[in-house]
């Protein structure tokens, strides 16, 4: 099962999350400015609004993880690393 | 840990010296540091010139000189754990943009034709000649520990000193700017790009949304967002996000065009192509590394060709 959080304090506003979800599981909360989980059990775990969000503060959890082979290995070497 | 304090050693390289102060910054914080560390070869603080054996070993700057080759090298052999610290060594920093013009480009406008100083004396004693690019520290040395940041801020200093310390697990995060930021993202109107110094920017609103560059979203936080709090936009000082990094063919560049044509009415390509113009500011931090100099996507030399070829036709 698919589980999404949106850190409140991170999110800014900006509604890219709600245009890009191609499943219409987020919504917009008009009284605090921020986005929210609508209805989870839509999620699809296609990982969209994560990497639009200028934040980074949506997070999955139990969604399938697809292996990406087309990455940076220079970085991806040292990424461990990064404090 | 044993009751054997912690041996410390720093040392700056091709560097401003702000990465030093930064660790002064932790203000009385730095009296819990010094608990369970002994600071040895400091070159702000302590009149050490040789290397001690050491646990842990902070270099701060990127590689330019043979005495910068020399120093990591030396430091390397003494320290079991070295930490790249600040932007200049993880990346190779602000100066990294040299890369952008040859060394004798540059030794001529600063030594020979300054526009601001009276100056023709190159300096060829007391210091070791320019090498010809700059190095971020990890092409010359193995590195163990990378924090960027220019500099860190003490928050994530001392996050990272106790990790060591303690010897856990870091809590820092791979958030963004912009998740510190306290602006509102909303959708505008606004039809072109503005130059920071192009009006007064609204306090309240992302400045993407206003027009403004702004790299914020595609700068790792490792500042808590001072800037962008408090008037200026995002110059990505800390160098790009884990998301950039990783993914061969995104960019500062096509994720900022994104956001932005997103927020405003101007179109994705105009932001990118003004984007590939002020190329050398926007990739000012990160370019000389081969994390980003080695993307497929980043094209430096041919838009600092294109621009020339620009002002001159």
């Amino acid at each position: 099962m698919v589980q999404m959080e949106i850190r409140e304090k991170a999110c800014r506003g900006c509604k890219f999350c709600i245009d890009v979800c191609p499943t219409d599981a987020l919504a917009f909360d008009e009284a605090t400015q921020k986005a929210v989980v609508k209805t989870v059990e839509d999620c699809i775990g296609c990982l969209s609004c994560a990497y639009l969000c200028p934040s980074g503060a949506i997070s999955h959890s139990g969604h399938h993880v697809v292996k990406n082979f087309y990455r940076n290995l220079y970085f991806s070497q040292r990424m461990e690393k990064f404090l | 840990m044993s009751g054997e304090k912690i041996r410390l050693n720093t040392e700056w390289l091709c560097d401003c010296g702000g990465c030093h102060v930064a660790l002064v910054d932790l203000h009385e914080k730095i009296l819990n540091v010094l608990d369970s560390v002994t600071i040895q070869h400091c070159p702000v603080l302590t009149d050490i010139k040789d290397y001690p054996e050491a646990d842990i070993g902070i270099l701060t700057g990127s590689i330019r000189t043979e005495h910068d080759r020399h120093a990591a090298g030396e430091m390397r052999k003494k320290c079991k754990t070295i930490i790249a610290f600040g932007t200049c060594a993880v990346y190779g920093g602000l100066h990294g943009a040299g890369l952008a013009h040859s060394r004798e480009e540059i030794v001529d406008r600063v030594y020979r034709h300054n526009p601001t100083t009276r100056t023709d004396t190159v300096p060829d004693s007391e210091v070791t000649e320019l090498a010809k690019l700059v190095t971020p520290v990890d092409e010359v040395i193995d590195v163990d520990l990378y924090l960027p940041g220019c500099p860190p801020h003490a928050h994530f200093i001392f996050e990272s000193l106790a990790t060591l310390i303690e010897q856990r697990a870091p809590r820092v995060t791979q958030d963004t700017v912009c998740a510190r930021c306290n602006r509102q993202m909303v959708k505008s109107e606004v039809n072109a790009i503005k130059k920071s110094l192009d009006g007064v920017p609204d306090d309240n609103i992302c400045f993407l949304s206003q027009g403004y560059i702004c790299l914020g979203s595609v700068t790792l936080d490792r500042c808590l967002a001072p800037c962008p709090n408090h008037g200026v936009a995002c110059t990505g000082c800390a160098g790009p996000t884990m998301q950039i990094l990783t993914e061969p063919n995104r960019d500062i560049r096509t994720e900022v065009s994104d956001r932005m044509s997103r927020l405003t009415a101007i179109d994705g390509e105009t932001i990118k192509t003004h984007m590939e113009r002020t190329a050398k500011t926007q990739y000012a931090y990160a370019m000389a590394t081969k994390m980003i100099g080695n993307k497929p996507t980043f094209l430096i030399k041919k838009w600092i060709a294109d621009v020339e070829a620009g002002a001159h036709g």
